[in-house]
């Protein structure tokens, strides 16, 4: 009390009273921050606090798990089952058993007159691994349809699909230790602290007690770019002519790890054939990067001691995203670069557990990174669930976005979305809108019935949002976390768990096929079936993974038995000679000409268009965009666009402009700012009835993955912006 | 006591081993003596009376700021919204960028703050309520709602927007260092929650381990002299020598190379385009002050000429006091000052708390203005009642009135004057916020006694006198007003971003307000110089005081809408002035997660006055009556 004040007031700092925390694990991101959420007496959730013991965020956590425990009683939550004749009318309220049963019987219908794969299931990444598993139980052994995906199509297929060339299998070797021990660091089309500011800390923390090189591979300046030794920014679509070139200059200079390659890879003679026509200086007219940039990466990169690469949606979100990840992953095998500490090949992943739906849903398979292809997998699973092998396809069917074609030229008919919003994600609206239209069935199971696709939907399933249920959840280093239940599910809602195995039941009237009554005996089903595999968890319990605060595949019984305690991290794959995941245990390196099929800029369309993620919000917004402490800091859209560009159109910062392409327009608000290229834009992804109005998508041939960020818009300055203000207020407002 | 978890991480404990004796601007960092009766007692946390262990308790402590680091995650002001349970449009921290160069060679500058918890705490200073202390613990400045009235002055005159007027409750809530945590040895929230490691805290002037400057200079940033915040920066990675604002601020900041600091300068983001802006600039929330300062300064000026005409010997306005006029003109102008000052009490956001207007004559001009103000209004108030009664005692007892009306109104207004001329607000604090008050004082003082009194008096000496008084009012607000204009315009300070708003935004009010403002002035001379007939003049004098008032609210309502706070740049949507506004007007504020709210209607709470009273023990009262009359 200084200034002459002789009397001292009471301080009042706002107290939660939290008497209850509960232990759970962020349902944002695939970081896989351990979150504890606080309950004051009464229970009503009030608090979120980082778990100080877990090795993946030590404390920490960013703006939206912060915010998390806001979710529960966000508004637009699906309070009730939705029942309806045709779209055109409102829906009703009706309970479960008549939702089931009348989706149940249109299943049934379609299914019937129309052949089993007329019916599509499109899930998610958001769930829980047990939930993915009874689902794919649902699907492949119930159901029966092979049109059957995840919407991680639209972010990870890519690097799964890259994965499986290279590797043999899918599964990221790396872990979050790696930084601690790398003497490079190449981001490519990765901007940690925007997308995953927990991953981007623990980088950080690793190079302010250690400096090693950054290199970061980006188009638009972003905080990493910035802050990185060396920026490239790359035209884009064109990584991997720079893939090529610098490999170019690896094998020109004698840098290559000659011993690993021999040791590990086959494809070498092939693969430097092909690399022998991508030059630097040839290089440069394709990619952007000057010659001399590209030798002296490609020196400070093969000369490292260890070196690692991650990627996200820069790499993954082009017709050579899964080139891409093989072009990384030949990176990283030629130098000698898989299983080391500090030399990975590590995808960041998207979604909170996008690695449990690759590991257990059956999607593009069956459970535990088996294939439908081979018949030994066909008969172990069809034998361990009581459903006959022969019942299962014997090649995977139709990926997401070959999904909404098909219902498009009507081969399917019926659709059950599962926690996805494709209305929001999926390239170029006007067709998704067009395809949900002619659906004869649609069923929505979301924990939002403001979702923009229940516009379309016949049935509306309230589910349960993530800590109102329980069950596992993989990272993007493998890891296996835990989320506990905090509260029970939203008004009527059900966990997706109790949805899948009570509309199961309408298809299993023999009670034939088998459902463990528990999530926790779910996870002893999978446990039971990842015996002796790649991502062998035989050795995890749900009370384990609480405990250790997460654990890392595989762990299996045998360590559990020894009283092996799992490590806290650090624990990577392929990490001996020639255990990749092909027969002969070798890698495959592999030739990737390049092939430039991306829409570009020209004369009417002069503006590349980029989209991506703000720290703020989550994928559609379902979530953050009525969560107040998120959404304040972009509540509406905007469009990145440079100056230069922007003084010629004759637009001020801050006004409203159309933006056009070939597929349709989008009213956005302009930010004047040098963080982008002359010739190109950036708008976020987040908002509905935005960006993927314009973007094309065209698909990657292996991974199906769309190409979200190479397309050509123009842009047009609007005159009346108090028309564009009423317009761009009504698609924002919940 | 705050709960420290057991698994709490290392890196959110305070690690000061050693500490300075003085900071950087000279004072001491240890805030009192050793053996000072303000140690070792409780800060009383939320009733909690345990005393913290913390080795440096009395030691002044600061953020640390590595602008190098910041990677704008949000993080920080997340953490300290949940920790002090904040809706989301209040936010005690906040992120905003300020940006150069040239694609690909660009820079973002993020800058985290919050409340810098200064060595001079202007805002305690300020705040007439005396809402805030500055404590021996820590150097914390907090502040407390239950006290605040929710006049915003502190939020003026801060330069970082570290207090936070709620436009829902009325009333302001800021950073309180999370002394809750420093008690057990913990960072503030924020600085655990960073995710760039760019935000520390510890004793000021301490530098954390692995950074290696402790500057008071970023751009962006407002000069130190104002307050001396207790904040830090390292900011060693080179920055362009130009860097600009996203948010609607027309300012950006240019390197002066002599002295290698950021200097602000005008950055004409909309243009010279000139415009009208007449809804915002008479229906903004400030459009009480413009009621409250207009009507006082115009009844105080024609009270002054009343009472104290005789002392020049201006006869004709003396002799005023003995017509017929004298009872109701004295009733227009009572009424006239108490809708000033009913307009100002209700635009607070507690108003039944107006009586806590007081409790800072200490440091606050503003509560010296409030008592000025308030004194004259009693003494006026007795004087118009006096002066319905002939009697000489009665009319000893005017003569009193008049005069400590007089004393207090003068006080009142120099006091007004003084609280518009503060550092942070650059486009106030220069001598014309003195020759527009005082004018207004002459001018429109004039005026109105000349309304009141011209057409009903017949003396063209009463004209002439009333024409020029007005006159030279007019004459010292005009002067002023070039000067203002002239120095705003090559003002290196949010100066000249007012300028240029005043300019462009309200280009076209302000030439018209230049126009009403001589066209007045020279009518008026030429009436002082012609002595028309009186007929015409009594028709004349109200249409030239409709044209000196319009002019003075005109004027006035400029001087509150275009004036810029020193306030550190924000972002895009976030702390951006011009996005709120946006959202205000198009209706996308009418969702909560907009984070921007509407005025609520802040009622005169009868109820929790007469609680106020009712629980207050008459002991309590004299306290606080006597250390308000003793300055303590």
């Amino acid at each position: 009390m200084l200034f002459g004040r002789k009397q001292k007031n009471p301080i009042k700092i706002a107290d939660k009273k939290i008497v209850d925390w509960t232990y759970t694990t962020c349902g944002y991101c695939s970081t896989g921050c351990a979150i504890e959420v606080g309950k004051n007496e009464q229970g009503d959730v009030v608090g979120t606090q980082g778990v100080g013991n877990a090795d993946v965020n030590r404390g920490k956590l960013c703006v939206k798990g912060i915010f998390e425990h806001e979710l529960f009683d966000s508004p637009g939550r699906g309070k009730t089952p939705l029942l309806r004749k045709q779209t055109s009318e409102n829906f009703r309220e009706a309970n479960w058993d008549e939702t089931l049963d009348h989706t149940a019987d249109e299943i049934k219908r379609i299914q019937k007159k129309y052949g089993r794969d007329a019916f599509a299931v499109v899930s998610t990444g958001q769930i829980f691994t047990e939930e993915f598993y009874t689902l794919g139980k649902v699907v492949r052994g119930l159901l029966g349809t092979n049109n059957y995906d995840g919407n991680t199509t639209l972010c990870m297929a890519s690097a799964v699909s890259g994965y499986k060339r290279s590797f043999g299998s899918d599964g990221p070797p790396g872990c979050y230790e790696d930084f601690e021990h790398t003497d490079c660091l190449m981001a490519w089309g990765s901007n940690l602290p925007e997308q995953h500011p927990i991953i981007y800390w623990r980088m950080k923390e690793a190079k302010e007690k250690r400096d090693f090189p950054l290199i970061v591979i980006d188009p638009r300046v972003t905080m990493l770019a910035q802050f990185a030794d060396i920026h490239l920014a790359i035209v884009p679509g064109t990584d991997v002519v720079l893939m090529n070139s610098l490999l170019h200059v690896i094998f020109a200079e004698g840098l290559e790890d000659k011993a690993y390659i021999k040791a590990n890879t086959v494809g070498i003679k092939a693969l430097k054939e092909e690399v022998a026509n991508c030059d630097p200086a040839t290089a440069y007219k394709i990619c952007g990067i000057d010659e001399d940039t590209i030798r002296n990466v490609a020196r400070l990169y093969a000369k490292a001691g260890v070196a690692m690469n991650i990627w996200t949606m820069g790499i993954n979100q082009s017709t050579h995203g899964s080139d891409g990840v093989v072009g990384l992953n030949n990176l990283s095998l030629v130098s000698g670069n898989v299983g080391k500490p500090g030399g990975t090949s590590l995808s960041i992943t998207g979604q909170c557990n996008a690695m449990g739906t690759r590991e257990w849903s059956s999607c593009s398979g069956l459970p535990g990174y088996r294939t439908l292809e081979n018949p030994e997998h066909r008969e172990e699973i069809g034998k361990f669930w009581n459903v006959d092998p022969e019942f299962f396809p014997k090649k995977r069917g139709l990926a997401q976005t070959d999904i909404f074609p098909a219902i498009e030229t009507g081969q399917v008919k019926g659709l059950w979305l599962i926690a996805t919003n494709p209305m929001t994600s999926m390239a170029n609206t006007p067709r998704i809108r067009k395809m949900l239209d002619k659906l004869e069935f649609l069923v929505v199971q979301d924990a939002y019935e403001d979702m923009e696709c229940v516009e379309y939907a016949h049935a509306f399933l309230p589910a349960a949002v993530w800590a109102e249920k329980e069950g596992v959840m993989t990272n993007t280093e493998r890891r296996v976390n835990m989320v506990r239940q905090v509260v029970p599910p939203y008004k009527q809602s059900k966990s997706d768990f109790d949805i899948f195995k009570e509309l199961g039941k309408r298809f299993n009237a023999d009670n034939k096929v088998k459902f463990s009554d528990t999530v926790a005996e779910t996870f002893d089903e999978m446990r039971e079936l990842s015996k002796g595999r790649l991502l062998d968890m035989s050795g995890m319990t749900h009370e384990l993974i609480e405990e250790k605060r997460g654990i890392q595949w595989p762990y299996t019984e045998e360590q559990a038995s020894k009283d092996e305690a799992p490590p806290t991290g650090g624990k990577r794959l392929y990490t001996k000679n020639a255990t990749f995941s092909f027969p002969d245990g070798k890698a495959r390196l592999i030739a990737l000409p390049f092939i430039d099929n991306n829409e570009r800029p020209d004369n009417a369309f002069p503006f590349w268009l980029n989209s991506g993620r703000l720290v703020e919000h989550f994928h559609t917004r379902t979530r953050t965009g009525k969560v107040g402490n998120n959404n304040k800091y972009s509540p509406i859209p905007f469009m990145e666009i440079n100056p230069d560009a922007a003084r010629q159109l004759g637009i001020e910062h801050q006004s409203y402009v159309r933006c056009v392409s070939r597929r349709g327009d989008a009213i956005v608000m302009a930010m004047l700012t040098q963080r982008i290229a002359k010739d190109a834009i950036f708008i976020p992804f987040h908002f509905y009835d935005c960006v993927n109005r314009l973007t094309l998508g065209l698909l990657d041939p292996h991974s199906r993955q769309p190409a979200f960020k190479q397309a050509a818009v123009r842009i047009e300055k609007l005159e009346d912006q108090e028309a564009a203000a009423q317009m761009n207020k009504e698609m924002r407002t919940y | 006591m705050f709960e420290v978890r057991s698994d709490e991480p290392k890196y959110a404990f305070l690690w000061d081993k050693e500490t300075r004796e003085k900071n950087q601007y000279g004072q001491d960092i240890e805030l009192t003596t050793k053996d000072n009766i303000l140690r070792n007692v409780s800060l009383n946390i939320n009733d909690n009376s345990d005393i913290g262990e913390n080795p440096n308790r009395y030691k002044q402590h600061g953020f640390y700021f590595n602008a190098d680091n910041c990677i704008g995650c949000h993080a920080c002001e997340a953490a300290c919204s949940e920790k002090n349970d904040n809706p989301a449009h209040i936010s005690f921290r906040s992120v905003g960028y300020v940006e150069g160069g040239t694609y690909p060679d660009y820079q973002r500058l993020n800058i985290s703050m919050a409340c810098n918890h200064c060595d001079d705490p202007v805002c305690l200073k300020g705040c007439p309520t005396r809402a805030y202390t500055k404590y021996a613990e820590y150097g914390a400045v907090i502040q407390d709602p239950d006290i605040c009235f929710g006049c915003g002055y502190c939020t003026w005159v801060c330069p970082y927007n570290a207090p936070q007027l709620d436009p829902i409750k009325g009333e302001v809530s800021k950073c309180n260092m999370c002394v809750d945590r420093l008690e057990v040895g913990l960072k503030p929230s924020c600085v655990s929650a960073c995710l760039g490691n760019a935000l520390e805290f510890g004793v000021v002037e301490n530098i954390p381990e692995n950074r290696v400057e402790a500057k008071t200079e970023m751009p962006g940033f407002p000069t130190t002299d104002i307050t001396q915040p207790n904040i830090r920066f390292q900011q060693s990675v080179p920055t362009h020598r130009e860097m600009t604002r996203t948010d609607g601020v027309p300012l950006k900041y240019h390197r002066d190379d002599e002295e290698g600091k950021f200097k602000p300068e005008l950055d004409a983001k909309q243009g010279y385009s000139s415009h009208w802006n007449w809804k915002k600039l008479l229906t903004s929330h400030e459009s009480a002050h413009v009621i409250f300062t207009l009507s006082t300064q115009a009844v105080l000026g024609a009270f002054l000429l009343l009472v104290l005409s005789f002392i020049p010997g201006l006869e004709s306005i003396s002799a005023l006091k003995a017509g017929a006029l004298f009872n109701p003109a004295l009733s227009i102008m009572f009424v006239l000052l108490t809708f000033g000052l009913f307009k100002l009490n209700m635009h607070l956001g507690k108003p039944h708390r107006f009586y806590r207007g007081f409790n800072n004559l200490k440091h606050s001009p503003l509560s010296r203005e409030i008592a000025g103000v308030s004194a004259f209004y009693t003494f006026f108030m007795g004087y118009v009642a006096l002066s319905f009664f002939n009697h000489p005692t009665i009319q000893m007892l005017a003569a009193v009135c008049a005069t400590l009306g007089s004393i207090s109104g003068v006080l009142g207004l120099y006091y007004m004057v003084k609280l518009y001329q503060i550092k942070a607000r650059p486009f106030w604090n220069h001598w014309q916020t003195a020759t527009s008050f005082y004018g207004s004082l002459l001018s429109l003082g004039g005026a109105l006694l000349g309304l009141l009194t011209i057409p009903f008096s017949a003396s063209s000496e009463l004209l002439v006198t009333l024409a020029t008084l007005t006159c030279i009012g007019l004459g010292i607000e005009i002067i002023g007003h070039v000067f203002h204009t002239i120095d705003m315009r090559k003002a290196s300070s949010e100066g000249v971003a007012s300028w240029y708003i005043q300019r462009t935004q309200f280009g076209k009010s302000w030439i018209t307000r230049n126009v009403l403002l001589v066209t007045a002035f020279i009518s008026i001379a030429s009436l002082s110089l012609s002595s028309p007939q009186h007929l015409i003049a009594s028709y004349l004098w109200p249409c030239l005081f409709l044209l000196t008032a319009s002019a003075a609210a005109i004027s006035r309502s400029l001087f509150f809408v275009t004036v810029i706070p020193t306030t550190m740049p924000g972002a895009f949507f976030w702390k951006n002035k011009q996005f709120s506004e946006h959202a205000l007007e198009t209706g996308l504020a009418e969702m909560e997660q907009v984070g921007v709210e509407h005025e609520a209607p802040h009622p005169f709470r009868w109820d929790e006055l007469f609680h106020t009273i009712k629980t207050t023990p008459l002991k309590e009262m004299a306290r606080q009556t006597r250390n308000i009359i003793f300055f303590r």
